[in-house]
């Protein structure tokens, strides 16, 4: 099922498929489907096997990992997009904040075409590796924080438990 | 090594026995605030002459800072630094709701007036007023400085603060001071002495006494153990030594003392050097007199089984492993010397309060000061098999280590 001209051109404009042209672009949503998901309703579930990179065409989702709110997510964002690189299951759970529509891009035909040294899915990936990159970076910060203020609390407590042995 | 040094030593030895870590080590290790102020006077001849005042405050996570002052042509910043944190283990160990400070100013009083001293005393109150006083760090009698100097303090502190006597202690009787000061860490010793001496099988009565040492502390300690029914075989000052295995009739060597000036001379007994008191044929030696005077050598010598510190780090660490390796018991310092700050704290409690204990209220408090506080590290020595110092120092930074989680860094 191809996906309409218009919707091609707006996708494009999406930084991690910005480097298509429409012809490739065209080739690499090739296979997408477009999906709708009612407010409230989960797009997938930590654990969920993974198949298909998603973009979000309409709505707002809320992406939650163990219970913890790590980003709300609106038009044009990009979900799923590890599933490209590993296959591994969803590492976070998606729902619907609104009525959302989604653009699905099977996994399984993106690695084929990478397979096949297809240019768009290896531009694609290449732009994702850069946004990855950046999520890395920020991941770092803020585990360099978390374990600081941890470890600050964790010394103090040590010391107290360390007193606590010594039965004073 | 110098007795800060010694003490230093023994603190990093029972915190990392504790393993409480490199950063709370440092932590605990490290002084509140260093104050080092200059001391100008005007001499009675005209002359101007600037001294360095130091005043170090070590911890204050269980109370006000409490230490001595010393003037003394060696006072230093190291030094003080050092006798700070002993300040802070030692009122922890006797459990008293203070921290540790010490201070003093760089100078050598026996070359002042009278009336130079007063103005060097008031002078440096004058730098200092502001980060001492009753709820803040109380000052107390150290080497050379004497109830009259606690005195000027007092007076000189008030006059910007009003009226304060309890912003020092070793306070003249007739000024706000405490019954029992001057005799108190003699006495401390004497209660020590019966806990443990109670604990290997032994008393008092009948024990045979070194004592080197015959000023405040020593002097007392010999009168008192000697009522006590002790036998005081061996006794030292700066000018010499006297010794007789019956033992010392005391009563007439304080009174050979109050004539002469020295235990040197007295009748009742053999002359000897200083240090033969050291290894005197004893069963408990008290040095009471200065620090380092154990060395590794001396403690080979040594034949008592048990040793008071009636002096600050009279034991040098290498001392304190021999003693350790033959089965001599050492009472620290911390523990042993502690009765001085005690009814310092007596003395304090009663100005804040404007009361007046009688003496014996203040030598009961006191005997159950040194005794709850000779039972807690006695108890720590037991089960964790430490000798008595590291058990003392054990207590102490465990005290001061609640003190500082509970209020938060």
């Amino acid at each position: 099922m191809a996906i309409e001209t218009q919707l091609v051109k707006k996708l494009v404009q999406i930084p991690i498929f910005g480097a298509l042209t429409l012809g490739e672009a065209a080739d690499f949503f090739d296979a997408a489907s477009e999906v709708a998901v009612d407010k409230g309703k989960t797009l997938f579930r930590e654990g969920d096997s993974s198949d298909a990179l998603l973009v979000i065409l309409d709505g707002e989702v809320l992406v939650t990992r163990k219970g913890v709110e790590l980003a709300r997510l609106g038009r044009h964002a990009v979900l799923g997009e590890m599933s490209i690189v590993d296959g591994a299951p969803r590492s976070a759970t998606a729902t619907g904040l609104s009525d959302v529509k989604l653009l699905k891009v099977p996994s399984a035909r993106v690695q084929q075409q990478l397979k096949a040294d297809n240019l768009a899915a290896l531009k694609v990936v290449s732009h994702l590796a850069g946004v990855m990159s950046k999520r890395l970076s920020m991941i770092n910060d803020k585990l360099a924080e978390a374990l600081g203020q941890d470890k600050k609390r964790e010394e103090l407590a040590d010391f107290s438990r360390t007193l606590h042995r010594w039965e004073f | 090594m110098t007795s800060a040094e010694a003490a230093n030593h023994y603190f990093k030895k029972a915190a990392r026995i504790m393993d409480v870590g490199e950063r709370i080590e440092t932590l605990l290790a490290t002084p509140l605030r260093e104050l080092k102020v200059q001391v100008s006077i005007e001499l009675d001849n005209g002359e101007i002459r600037t001294f360095s005042g130091y005043r170090i405050q070590h911890d204050n996570a269980r109370g006000p800072m409490k230490g001595g002052l010393r003037f003394h042509p060696e006072v230093d910043g190291d030094e003080t630094l050092g006798l700070a944190s002993l300040m802070t283990w030692k009122t922890a160990v006797v459990n008293l709701p203070y921290g540790g400070a010490k201070g003093g100013i760089q100078v050598d009083p026996g070359k002042l007036s009278l009336k130079e001293l007063e103005r060097l005393t008031r002078k440096f109150v004058d730098q200092l007023h502001d980060v001492i006083g009753p709820t803040r760090d109380i000052p107390a009698p150290d080497m050379n400085t004497n109830p009259q100097v606690m005195a000027w303090i007092m007076d000189q502190y008030s006059k910007y603060h009003g009226h304060s006597p309890a912003v020092v202690t070793g306070k003249p009787l007739e000024l706000y001071g405490s019954r029992g000061r001057e005799a108190a860490t003699g006495r401390g010793l004497l209660f020590v002495a019966r806990e443990i001496l109670r604990d290997v099988g032994m008393g008092v009565k009948g024990t045979r006494f070194a004592i080197q040492g015959f000023g405040n502390v020593g002097s007392h300690a010999a009168r008192l153990l000697a009522e006590d029914g002790g036998v005081v075989v061996a006794v030292s000052d700066v000018h010499g030594g006297i010794q007789s295995a019956r033992g010392l009739d005391v009563p007439a060597l304080f009174e050979h003392v109050r004539r002469s000036g020295s235990v040197k001379g007295f009748p009742g007994g053999t002359p000897c050097r200083g240090e033969d008191v050291l290894v005197a044929d004893c069963d408990v030696l008290v040095p009471a007199a200065l620090g380092g005077v154990i060395t590794r050598q001396v403690a080979a010598d040594v034949r008592a089984r048990i040793v008071l510190e009636g002096a600050n780090a009279p034991c040098t660490p290498e001392a304190d492993e021999v003693f350790e390796k033959k089965g001599v018991l050492v009472v620290p310092d911390i523990l042993a010397n502690a009765g001085g700050v005690t009814v310092s704290y007596f003395e304090w409690v009663q100005n804040l309060q404007h009361v007046t204990w009688e003496e014996e209220r203040v030598n009961g408090e006191l005997e159950r000061v040194m005794k709850e506080a000779y039972e807690k590290v006695g108890q720590i020595s037991r089960s964790r098999k430490l000798p008595l110092r590291t058990s003392a120092y054990v207590l102490a930074i465990g005290r001061v280590g609640k003190a500082t989680v509970l209020r938060g860094i």
